[in-house]
Protein backbone atom coordinates (compact mmCIF):
# COMPACT_ATOMS: atom_id res chain seq x y z
CA UNK A 1 0.00 0.00 0.00
CA UNK A 2 1.58 3.06 -1.19
CA UNK A 3 2.02 5.94 1.54
CA UNK A 4 -0.41 8.92 2.22
CA UNK A 5 0.41 12.15 0.49
CA UNK A 6 -0.13 14.06 3.45
CA UNK A 7 2.33 12.02 5.83
CA UNK A 8 5.04 12.25 2.60
CA UNK A 9 4.79 15.98 2.35
CA UNK A 10 5.33 16.52 5.88
CA UNK A 11 8.08 13.76 5.70
CA UNK A 12 9.73 15.49 2.79
CA UNK A 13 9.58 18.94 4.77
CA UNK A 14 11.58 17.49 7.19
CA UNK A 15 14.50 16.73 4.94
CA UNK A 16 14.35 19.15 2.83
CA UNK A 17 12.36 22.16 3.90
CA UNK A 18 12.99 25.11 1.32
CA UNK A 19 13.06 22.99 -1.83
CA UNK A 20 10.47 23.29 -4.62
CA UNK A 21 9.07 20.40 -5.65
CA UNK A 22 11.00 21.02 -9.45
CA UNK A 23 14.34 20.44 -7.54
CA UNK A 24 13.39 17.39 -5.34
CA UNK A 25 12.27 15.94 -8.99
CA UNK A 26 15.38 16.92 -10.98
CA UNK A 27 17.60 15.99 -7.70
CA UNK A 28 15.92 12.89 -7.58
CA UNK A 29 15.61 11.66 -11.07
CA UNK A 30 11.67 11.13 -10.14
CA UNK A 31 9.61 12.27 -13.25
CA UNK A 32 7.89 15.31 -12.31
CA UNK A 33 4.93 14.31 -14.06
CA UNK A 34 5.40 10.82 -11.54
CA UNK A 35 5.95 12.51 -8.91
CA UNK A 36 2.57 15.18 -9.15
CA UNK A 37 0.52 12.38 -10.16
CA UNK A 38 1.45 10.55 -6.90
CA UNK A 39 0.36 13.71 -5.03
CA UNK A 40 -2.68 14.26 -6.62
CA UNK A 41 -3.76 10.51 -6.14
CA UNK A 42 -2.77 11.02 -2.73
CA UNK A 43 -1.07 7.89 -2.94
CA UNK A 44 3.03 8.31 -3.10
CA UNK A 45 5.22 5.05 -4.05
CA UNK A 46 7.77 3.66 -1.40
CA UNK A 47 10.06 3.75 -4.25
CA UNK A 48 9.73 7.41 -4.71
CA UNK A 49 10.43 8.27 -1.18
CA UNK A 50 13.47 5.91 -1.62
CA UNK A 51 14.97 7.63 -4.61
CA UNK A 52 14.10 11.16 -2.59
CA UNK A 53 15.67 10.26 0.43
CA UNK A 54 18.93 9.08 -1.77
CA UNK A 55 19.04 12.51 -2.92
CA UNK A 56 19.38 14.00 0.40
CA UNK A 57 21.60 11.44 1.93
CA UNK A 58 18.98 9.76 4.13
CA UNK A 59 18.82 6.42 4.57
CA UNK A 60 15.81 5.04 2.76
CA UNK A 61 14.91 2.37 5.59
CA UNK A 62 14.99 5.33 8.10
CA UNK A 63 13.10 7.37 5.54
CA UNK A 64 10.34 4.81 5.10
CA UNK A 65 10.52 4.19 8.94
CA UNK A 66 8.73 8.01 9.06
CA UNK A 67 5.52 6.45 7.75
CA UNK A 68 3.20 4.27 10.31
CA UNK A 69 3.34 1.16 7.75
CA UNK A 70 6.75 0.89 8.21
CA UNK A 71 7.17 2.01 11.98
CA UNK A 72 9.36 -0.94 12.26
CA UNK A 73 11.76 -0.58 10.35
CA UNK A 74 13.02 1.92 13.00
CA UNK A 75 14.03 -1.01 15.43
CA UNK A 76 17.42 -2.33 15.20
CA UNK A 77 17.35 -4.67 12.78
CA UNK A 78 18.41 -8.54 12.67
CA UNK A 79 21.25 -9.09 10.47
CA UNK A 80 20.56 -11.64 7.08
CA UNK A 81 20.51 -15.29 7.50
CA UNK A 82 23.01 -17.23 5.70
CA UNK A 83 20.66 -18.49 3.65
CA UNK A 84 18.66 -15.20 2.32
CA UNK A 85 22.37 -13.56 1.41
CA UNK A 86 23.11 -17.33 -0.48
CA UNK A 87 19.65 -16.44 -1.93
CA UNK A 88 20.47 -12.91 -3.51
CA UNK A 89 23.73 -14.57 -4.97
CA UNK A 90 22.95 -14.73 -9.17
CA UNK A 91 22.54 -18.47 -10.16
CA UNK A 92 25.39 -17.91 -12.35
CA UNK A 93 27.37 -16.35 -9.84
CA UNK A 94 26.58 -19.64 -7.76
CA UNK A 95 27.50 -22.05 -10.88
CA UNK A 96 31.10 -20.10 -11.21
CA UNK A 97 31.51 -20.29 -7.75
CA UNK A 98 30.86 -24.00 -8.61
CA UNK A 99 33.44 -24.48 -11.65
CA UNK A 100 35.84 -22.00 -9.07
CA UNK A 101 36.03 -24.72 -6.72
CA UNK A 102 36.26 -27.45 -8.47
CA UNK A 103 39.63 -25.54 -10.68
CA UNK A 104 42.72 -27.36 -9.62
CA UNK A 105 44.16 -23.98 -7.74
CA UNK A 106 41.17 -24.70 -5.35
CA UNK A 107 42.01 -28.12 -4.86
CA UNK A 108 45.49 -27.97 -4.31
CA UNK A 109 44.60 -27.06 -0.65
CA UNK A 110 44.59 -23.24 -0.83
CA UNK A 111 42.81 -21.18 1.42
CA UNK A 112 39.61 -20.01 0.28
CA UNK A 113 39.75 -16.97 2.51
CA UNK A 114 43.18 -16.01 1.28
CA UNK A 115 44.10 -12.84 -0.73
CA UNK A 116 45.66 -14.24 -3.34
CA UNK A 117 42.05 -16.09 -4.29
CA UNK A 118 39.90 -12.94 -3.13
CA UNK A 119 41.78 -10.96 -5.70
CA UNK A 120 41.62 -13.49 -8.04
CA UNK A 121 37.65 -13.83 -7.15
CA UNK A 122 35.11 -12.74 -10.11
CA UNK A 123 32.90 -9.90 -7.94
CA UNK A 124 29.54 -11.03 -7.15
CA UNK A 125 26.98 -9.35 -9.36
CA UNK A 126 24.68 -6.76 -6.96
CA UNK A 127 21.61 -7.74 -5.76
CA UNK A 128 18.77 -8.07 -6.50
CA UNK A 129 19.04 -10.57 -9.45
CA UNK A 130 16.57 -11.96 -11.95
CA UNK A 131 15.04 -14.49 -9.47
CA UNK A 132 16.09 -12.98 -6.32
CA UNK A 133 12.49 -12.78 -5.07
CA UNK A 134 11.35 -16.39 -5.31
CA UNK A 135 14.68 -17.52 -4.19
CA UNK A 136 14.43 -15.48 -1.20
CA UNK A 137 11.03 -16.52 -0.25
CA UNK A 138 12.37 -20.40 -0.56
CA UNK A 139 15.39 -19.46 1.34
CA UNK A 140 13.47 -18.32 4.44
CA UNK A 141 10.23 -20.92 3.80
CA UNK A 142 9.88 -23.33 6.10
CA UNK A 143 6.92 -25.09 4.06
CA UNK A 144 3.89 -22.92 5.98
CA UNK A 145 5.47 -19.54 4.95
CA UNK A 146 3.50 -19.07 1.97
CA UNK A 147 0.13 -19.80 4.39
CA UNK A 148 0.74 -17.31 6.98
CA UNK A 149 1.71 -14.68 4.74
CA UNK A 150 -1.69 -15.11 2.94
CA UNK A 151 -3.74 -15.48 6.32
CA UNK A 152 -1.52 -12.15 7.30
CA UNK A 153 -2.28 -9.98 3.98
CA UNK A 154 -5.28 -11.41 2.65
CA UNK A 155 -3.01 -11.99 -0.58
CA UNK A 156 -4.76 -15.31 -2.10
CA UNK A 157 -1.29 -18.06 -2.71
CA UNK A 158 -1.99 -18.22 -5.90
CA UNK A 159 -1.63 -14.47 -6.98
CA UNK A 160 1.57 -14.35 -3.94
CA UNK A 161 3.23 -16.87 -6.39
CA UNK A 162 2.28 -14.95 -9.44
CA UNK A 163 4.26 -12.22 -7.92
CA UNK A 164 7.27 -14.48 -7.18
CA UNK A 165 7.26 -16.02 -10.47
CA UNK A 166 7.26 -12.20 -12.02
CA UNK A 167 9.90 -11.47 -9.94
CA UNK A 168 8.14 -8.87 -7.83
CA UNK A 169 7.22 -8.18 -4.51
CA UNK A 170 5.32 -5.30 -3.21
CA UNK A 171 6.94 -3.41 -0.28
CA UNK A 172 5.12 -4.42 2.28
CA UNK A 173 4.07 -7.76 1.20
CA UNK A 174 7.78 -8.19 1.55
CA UNK A 175 7.80 -7.02 4.96
CA UNK A 176 4.97 -9.47 5.93
CA UNK A 177 6.80 -12.02 4.67
CA UNK A 178 9.91 -11.50 6.81
CA UNK A 179 7.75 -10.76 9.44
CA UNK A 180 5.94 -14.42 8.94
CA UNK A 181 8.99 -15.99 8.34
CA UNK A 182 10.83 -14.42 11.98
CA UNK A 183 13.77 -13.08 9.45
CA UNK A 184 15.49 -9.22 9.48
CA UNK A 185 12.30 -7.24 8.16
CA UNK A 186 14.74 -5.47 5.20
CA UNK A 187 15.79 -8.72 3.34
CA UNK A 188 12.77 -8.39 1.12
CA UNK A 189 13.34 -4.94 0.21
CA UNK A 190 16.81 -5.86 -1.08
CA UNK A 191 15.51 -8.93 -2.92
CA UNK A 192 12.66 -6.79 -4.51
CA UNK A 193 15.90 -3.97 -5.55
CA UNK A 194 14.09 -0.99 -3.70
CA UNK A 195 16.71 -0.72 -1.29
CA UNK A 196 20.62 -1.68 -1.73
CA UNK A 197 22.22 -4.36 0.02
CA UNK A 198 24.40 -1.35 1.77
CA UNK A 199 21.47 0.77 2.95
CA UNK A 200 19.74 -2.37 4.69
CA UNK A 201 22.82 -2.40 7.02
CA UNK A 202 24.00 -6.34 5.51
CA UNK A 203 27.76 -6.14 5.82
CA UNK A 204 29.97 -5.65 2.28
CA UNK A 205 31.02 -9.14 1.45
CA UNK A 206 28.74 -10.14 3.39
CA UNK A 207 26.74 -12.85 0.81
CA UNK A 208 30.72 -13.70 -0.82
CA UNK A 209 30.99 -14.71 3.36
CA UNK A 210 27.82 -16.66 3.18
CA UNK A 211 28.78 -18.50 -0.36
CA UNK A 212 32.38 -19.48 0.93
CA UNK A 213 30.45 -21.23 4.20
CA UNK A 214 28.47 -23.35 2.14
CA UNK A 215 29.99 -26.76 2.02
CA UNK A 216 31.14 -28.49 -1.55
CA UNK A 217 28.01 -30.60 -1.02
CA UNK A 218 25.20 -27.92 -0.05
CA UNK A 219 26.66 -25.25 -3.24
CA UNK A 220 26.33 -28.39 -5.49
CA UNK A 221 22.91 -29.27 -4.70
CA UNK A 222 21.73 -25.28 -4.25
CA UNK A 223 23.58 -24.59 -7.73
CA UNK A 224 21.71 -27.52 -9.24
CA UNK A 225 18.23 -26.77 -8.42
CA UNK A 226 18.59 -23.29 -9.69
CA UNK A 227 19.61 -24.63 -12.46
CA UNK A 228 16.98 -26.68 -13.08
CA UNK A 229 14.56 -23.84 -12.25
CA UNK A 230 16.22 -21.67 -14.93
CA UNK A 231 15.77 -24.63 -17.12
CA UNK A 232 12.39 -25.15 -16.95
CA UNK A 233 11.92 -21.19 -17.57
CA UNK A 234 13.87 -21.44 -20.26
CA UNK A 235 12.32 -24.23 -21.95
CA UNK A 236 8.40 -22.93 -21.28
CA UNK A 237 9.51 -19.65 -22.70
CA UNK A 238 11.21 -21.54 -25.87
CA UNK A 239 7.77 -23.44 -26.04
CA UNK A 240 5.86 -20.19 -25.78
CA UNK A 241 8.03 -18.62 -28.42
CA UNK A 242 7.64 -22.13 -30.66
CA UNK A 243 4.01 -21.87 -30.17
CA UNK A 244 4.08 -18.28 -30.89
CA UNK A 245 5.88 -18.54 -34.29
CA UNK A 246 2.94 -21.45 -35.38
CA UNK A 247 0.47 -18.39 -34.85
CA UNK A 248 2.17 -16.14 -36.94
CA UNK A 249 3.06 -18.52 -39.70
CA UNK A 250 -0.54 -19.62 -39.55
CA UNK A 251 -2.12 -16.12 -39.00
CA UNK A 252 0.17 -13.68 -39.13
CA UNK B 1 -28.71 0.98 -34.97
CA UNK B 2 -28.71 -2.35 -36.64
CA UNK B 3 -27.58 -1.28 -40.05
CA UNK B 4 -25.26 0.68 -37.93
CA UNK B 5 -24.40 -2.40 -36.80
CA UNK B 6 -24.03 -4.23 -40.74
CA UNK B 7 -22.19 -1.15 -42.18
CA UNK B 8 -19.31 -1.12 -38.87
CA UNK B 9 -18.61 -4.76 -39.32
CA UNK B 10 -18.56 -4.76 -43.52
CA UNK B 11 -16.17 -1.74 -43.23
CA UNK B 12 -14.06 -3.41 -40.75
CA UNK B 13 -14.14 -6.92 -42.15
CA UNK B 14 -13.41 -4.96 -46.05
CA UNK B 15 -10.87 -2.87 -44.74
CA UNK B 16 -9.22 -6.07 -42.70
CA UNK B 17 -9.10 -7.52 -45.90
CA UNK B 18 -7.89 -4.83 -47.85
CA UNK B 19 -4.83 -4.54 -45.31
CA UNK B 20 -4.00 -8.04 -45.85
CA UNK B 21 -3.56 -7.18 -49.44
CA UNK B 22 0.46 -6.69 -49.69
CA UNK B 23 0.51 -10.34 -48.69
CA UNK B 24 -1.65 -11.13 -51.09
CA UNK B 25 1.11 -10.01 -53.69
CA UNK B 26 3.76 -10.99 -51.45
CA UNK B 27 2.33 -14.94 -51.33
CA UNK B 28 2.26 -14.64 -47.68
CA UNK B 29 -0.56 -16.47 -46.05
CA UNK B 30 -3.12 -15.99 -48.69
CA UNK B 31 -6.09 -17.97 -46.69
CA UNK B 32 -6.16 -14.85 -44.23
CA UNK B 33 -7.11 -12.99 -47.32
CA UNK B 34 -9.48 -14.88 -48.56
CA UNK B 35 -11.20 -16.14 -44.93
CA UNK B 36 -11.26 -11.96 -44.72
CA UNK B 37 -12.60 -11.70 -48.61
CA UNK B 38 -15.00 -13.72 -48.02
CA UNK B 39 -16.13 -12.95 -44.80
CA UNK B 40 -16.59 -9.33 -46.33
CA UNK B 41 -18.76 -10.71 -49.19
CA UNK B 42 -21.11 -12.84 -46.90
CA UNK B 43 -21.62 -9.58 -44.75
CA UNK B 44 -22.67 -7.28 -47.67
CA UNK B 45 -25.01 -10.05 -48.24
CA UNK B 46 -26.76 -9.95 -45.29
CA UNK B 47 -27.10 -6.55 -45.78
CA UNK B 48 -30.45 -5.43 -47.54
CA UNK B 49 -29.18 -3.28 -50.73
CA UNK B 50 -26.74 -5.17 -51.27
CA UNK B 51 -28.51 -8.38 -51.55
CA UNK B 52 -31.65 -7.25 -53.50
CA UNK B 53 -29.34 -6.01 -56.35
CA UNK B 54 -26.89 -9.17 -56.36
CA UNK B 55 -30.57 -11.43 -56.18
CA UNK B 56 -32.02 -9.64 -59.09
CA UNK B 57 -29.05 -10.37 -61.06
CA UNK B 58 -29.44 -14.20 -60.03
CA UNK B 59 -33.11 -14.55 -60.98
CA UNK B 60 -34.89 -13.03 -58.14
CA UNK B 61 -35.07 -16.91 -56.40
CA UNK B 62 -33.01 -16.07 -53.54
CA UNK B 63 -29.72 -18.21 -54.65
CA UNK B 64 -27.62 -15.45 -53.51
CA UNK B 65 -28.77 -16.75 -49.84
CA UNK B 66 -27.53 -19.65 -50.76
CA UNK B 67 -24.81 -18.29 -52.21
CA UNK B 68 -24.35 -16.38 -48.83
CA UNK B 69 -24.73 -19.98 -46.55
CA UNK B 70 -21.68 -21.43 -48.65
CA UNK B 71 -19.59 -18.82 -48.88
CA UNK B 72 -19.92 -18.48 -44.83
CA UNK B 73 -19.14 -22.26 -44.80
CA UNK B 74 -15.90 -21.74 -47.05
CA UNK B 75 -14.29 -18.74 -44.51
CA UNK B 76 -15.69 -21.14 -41.46
CA UNK B 77 -13.51 -24.14 -42.71
CA UNK B 78 -10.67 -22.21 -43.44
CA UNK B 79 -10.95 -20.33 -40.68
CA UNK B 80 -11.25 -23.26 -38.21
CA UNK B 81 -8.80 -25.13 -39.77
CA UNK B 82 -6.03 -22.08 -39.71
CA UNK B 83 -7.18 -21.04 -35.86
CA UNK B 84 -6.55 -24.91 -34.64
CA UNK B 85 -3.27 -25.20 -36.68
CA UNK B 86 -1.66 -22.06 -35.14
CA UNK B 87 -2.56 -22.95 -31.49
CA UNK B 88 -1.42 -26.12 -32.14
CA UNK B 89 -4.80 -27.68 -31.69
CA UNK B 90 -4.53 -31.32 -33.09
CA UNK B 91 -7.76 -32.92 -31.80
CA UNK B 92 -9.67 -29.58 -33.42
CA UNK B 93 -8.10 -30.01 -36.29
CA UNK B 94 -8.87 -33.26 -37.22
CA UNK B 95 -12.73 -32.72 -35.88
CA UNK B 96 -12.73 -29.87 -38.70
CA UNK B 97 -10.37 -31.76 -41.63
CA UNK B 98 -10.89 -35.42 -40.64
CA UNK B 99 -13.33 -37.79 -41.73
CA UNK B 100 -16.31 -36.71 -39.26
CA UNK B 101 -15.80 -32.74 -40.06
CA UNK B 102 -16.02 -34.03 -44.23
CA UNK B 103 -19.20 -36.19 -43.29
CA UNK B 104 -20.32 -32.92 -40.89
CA UNK B 105 -20.18 -31.07 -43.81
CA UNK B 106 -21.19 -33.19 -46.31
CA UNK B 107 -24.35 -33.67 -44.48
CA UNK B 108 -25.31 -30.03 -43.64
CA UNK B 109 -24.49 -29.04 -47.10
CA UNK B 110 -27.09 -31.54 -48.35
CA UNK B 111 -29.71 -31.09 -46.32
CA UNK B 112 -29.47 -27.52 -46.82
CA UNK B 113 -30.01 -28.16 -50.60
CA UNK B 114 -32.76 -30.14 -50.26
CA UNK B 115 -34.80 -27.48 -47.51
CA UNK B 116 -33.56 -25.14 -50.45
CA UNK B 117 -35.16 -26.79 -53.50
CA UNK B 118 -38.19 -27.69 -51.40
CA UNK B 119 -39.66 -24.04 -50.54
CA UNK B 120 -40.65 -21.88 -52.98
CA UNK B 121 -37.98 -18.98 -53.05
CA UNK B 122 -39.32 -17.21 -55.57
CA UNK B 123 -39.30 -13.54 -54.87
CA UNK B 124 -36.26 -11.89 -53.43
CA UNK B 125 -36.32 -11.00 -49.56
CA UNK B 126 -33.14 -10.77 -47.11
CA UNK B 127 -32.67 -13.04 -44.69
CA UNK B 128 -35.79 -15.45 -46.34
CA UNK B 129 -38.34 -13.10 -44.86
CA UNK B 130 -41.19 -13.20 -47.82
CA UNK B 131 -40.55 -17.18 -48.35
CA UNK B 132 -41.20 -17.48 -43.98
CA UNK B 133 -44.57 -15.58 -44.88
CA UNK B 134 -45.60 -16.99 -47.69
CA UNK B 135 -47.42 -20.46 -45.49
CA UNK B 136 -46.38 -22.97 -42.87
CA UNK B 137 -44.95 -25.31 -45.32
CA UNK B 138 -42.06 -22.56 -46.41
CA UNK B 139 -42.22 -21.61 -42.89
CA UNK B 140 -40.88 -24.74 -41.55
CA UNK B 141 -38.27 -25.35 -44.67
CA UNK B 142 -36.75 -21.90 -43.95
CA UNK B 143 -36.35 -22.54 -40.47
CA UNK B 144 -34.52 -26.23 -41.17
CA UNK B 145 -32.68 -24.28 -43.70
CA UNK B 146 -31.28 -21.62 -41.06
CA UNK B 147 -30.71 -24.17 -38.72
CA UNK B 148 -28.63 -26.20 -40.80
CA UNK B 149 -26.64 -23.34 -42.28
CA UNK B 150 -26.18 -22.69 -38.49
CA UNK B 151 -24.93 -25.94 -37.89
CA UNK B 152 -21.40 -26.02 -39.71
CA UNK B 153 -20.13 -22.85 -38.04
CA UNK B 154 -20.88 -23.79 -34.87
CA UNK B 155 -19.65 -27.47 -34.91
CA UNK B 156 -16.41 -25.88 -36.27
CA UNK B 157 -16.85 -23.24 -33.52
CA UNK B 158 -16.86 -26.10 -31.14
CA UNK B 159 -14.25 -27.81 -32.46
CA UNK B 160 -11.40 -24.93 -32.18
CA UNK B 161 -13.07 -23.64 -28.43
CA UNK B 162 -11.12 -25.89 -26.38
CA UNK B 163 -8.14 -25.21 -27.54
CA UNK B 164 -8.95 -21.14 -27.71
CA UNK B 165 -9.32 -21.24 -24.49
CA UNK B 166 -6.42 -22.89 -23.58
CA UNK B 167 -4.54 -20.50 -25.07
CA UNK B 168 -6.16 -17.65 -23.18
CA UNK B 169 -4.91 -19.46 -20.01
CA UNK B 170 -1.65 -19.97 -21.14
CA UNK B 171 1.65 -18.14 -20.83
CA UNK B 172 1.74 -16.56 -24.07
CA UNK B 173 2.61 -12.91 -24.89
CA UNK B 174 -0.66 -10.86 -23.66
CA UNK B 175 -1.48 -9.82 -27.30
CA UNK B 176 -1.81 -13.23 -28.23
CA UNK B 177 -4.07 -14.37 -25.31
CA UNK B 178 -6.59 -11.28 -25.93
CA UNK B 179 -6.21 -12.48 -29.71
CA UNK B 180 -7.24 -16.01 -28.50
CA UNK B 181 -9.84 -14.24 -25.91
CA UNK B 182 -11.79 -12.55 -28.90
CA UNK B 183 -11.77 -15.79 -31.16
CA UNK B 184 -13.24 -17.70 -28.29
CA UNK B 185 -15.63 -15.24 -27.91
CA UNK B 186 -16.62 -15.10 -31.39
CA UNK B 187 -16.42 -18.63 -31.42
CA UNK B 188 -19.22 -18.49 -28.64
CA UNK B 189 -21.12 -16.06 -30.78
CA UNK B 190 -21.75 -18.46 -33.35
CA UNK B 191 -22.33 -22.00 -30.88
CA UNK B 192 -24.83 -19.65 -29.56
CA UNK B 193 -26.54 -18.87 -33.15
CA UNK B 194 -27.60 -22.17 -32.64
CA UNK B 195 -30.09 -20.90 -30.50
CA UNK B 196 -31.77 -18.46 -32.52
CA UNK B 197 -35.46 -20.73 -32.74
CA UNK B 198 -36.20 -20.00 -28.99
CA UNK B 199 -35.34 -16.41 -29.18
CA UNK B 200 -38.99 -14.73 -28.55
CA UNK B 201 -39.87 -12.49 -31.24
CA UNK B 202 -39.55 -9.18 -29.12
CA UNK B 203 -35.84 -10.13 -28.45
CA UNK B 204 -35.25 -10.61 -31.90
CA UNK B 205 -32.31 -8.09 -32.39
CA UNK B 206 -30.20 -10.21 -30.55
CA UNK B 207 -29.67 -12.35 -33.64
CA UNK B 208 -28.50 -9.77 -35.41
CA UNK B 209 -26.05 -8.46 -32.28
CA UNK B 210 -24.21 -12.41 -31.23
CA UNK B 211 -24.12 -12.29 -35.50
CA UNK B 212 -22.13 -9.60 -35.93
CA UNK B 213 -20.36 -9.67 -32.28
CA UNK B 214 -18.85 -12.86 -34.05
CA UNK B 215 -17.70 -11.92 -37.13
CA UNK B 216 -16.26 -8.52 -35.30
CA UNK B 217 -14.42 -10.53 -32.59
CA UNK B 218 -12.90 -13.34 -35.12
CA UNK B 219 -11.64 -9.99 -37.05
CA UNK B 220 -10.61 -7.79 -34.77
CA UNK B 221 -8.82 -11.21 -33.01
CA UNK B 222 -7.21 -11.92 -36.36
CA UNK B 223 -6.37 -8.23 -36.81
CA UNK B 224 -4.47 -8.24 -33.26
CA UNK B 225 -2.66 -11.10 -34.02
CA UNK B 226 -1.46 -9.37 -37.11
CA UNK B 227 -0.42 -6.43 -35.08
CA UNK B 228 1.55 -8.77 -32.90
CA UNK B 229 3.77 -10.00 -35.54
CA UNK B 230 4.38 -6.44 -36.91
CA UNK B 231 5.20 -5.34 -33.36
CA UNK B 232 7.01 -7.99 -32.28
CA UNK B 233 11.18 -7.21 -31.79
CA UNK B 234 13.23 -10.51 -31.62
CA UNK B 235 13.68 -9.80 -27.86
CA UNK B 236 15.87 -12.46 -26.11
CA UNK B 237 15.42 -12.96 -22.54
CA UNK B 238 18.73 -14.71 -21.10
CA UNK B 239 18.22 -16.10 -18.13
CA UNK B 240 21.19 -17.70 -17.85
CA UNK B 241 23.20 -13.87 -18.71
CA UNK B 242 24.51 -12.14 -16.05
CA UNK B 243 22.17 -8.95 -14.76
CA UNK B 244 24.54 -6.49 -16.32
Amino acid sequence: MPLPAKAFQRWLHGIAPDTSMADVSRLSQVKRTTLAQQLVRGKVAEATVVSISRAFNVNPVAALAYFETYRDLAEPQVPPTPQELVSQIATVDLLRAVIARSAPEAGSGADPGSGAQQAKRPELGPAPHVTSVKNWVDAIDDGELRHRVSAATGIAPQNYSAQLTANRLAPEVAIATSRAAGVGLTGGLVATGLITEAEAGWEPGARQAALDRLSDGELAVLAGDRLQAVGKTLRRQEQDQEQTEKIWENLG
Amino acid sequence: MIEILQWTTLIACGAAALSRIPNLVRKKNRSLFYILALMTVAILLSIKGPYMAIDSLLGNTNVANLLLRFIIFAAVYVLGMRIAKGFGDQPGLRLIRGRRGTLVLGLISAAMLVFFALMDSEGSSVGLVGVYAKDERNRALVEYYGAAGRAYPAYVSLAILPGLLRAVRGTLPALLRISALLLAIGGIATILSLFFPVIPAALGYLTFVINYTAILCFVVGLTLIWLAKLRAGRKVTGALSAPD
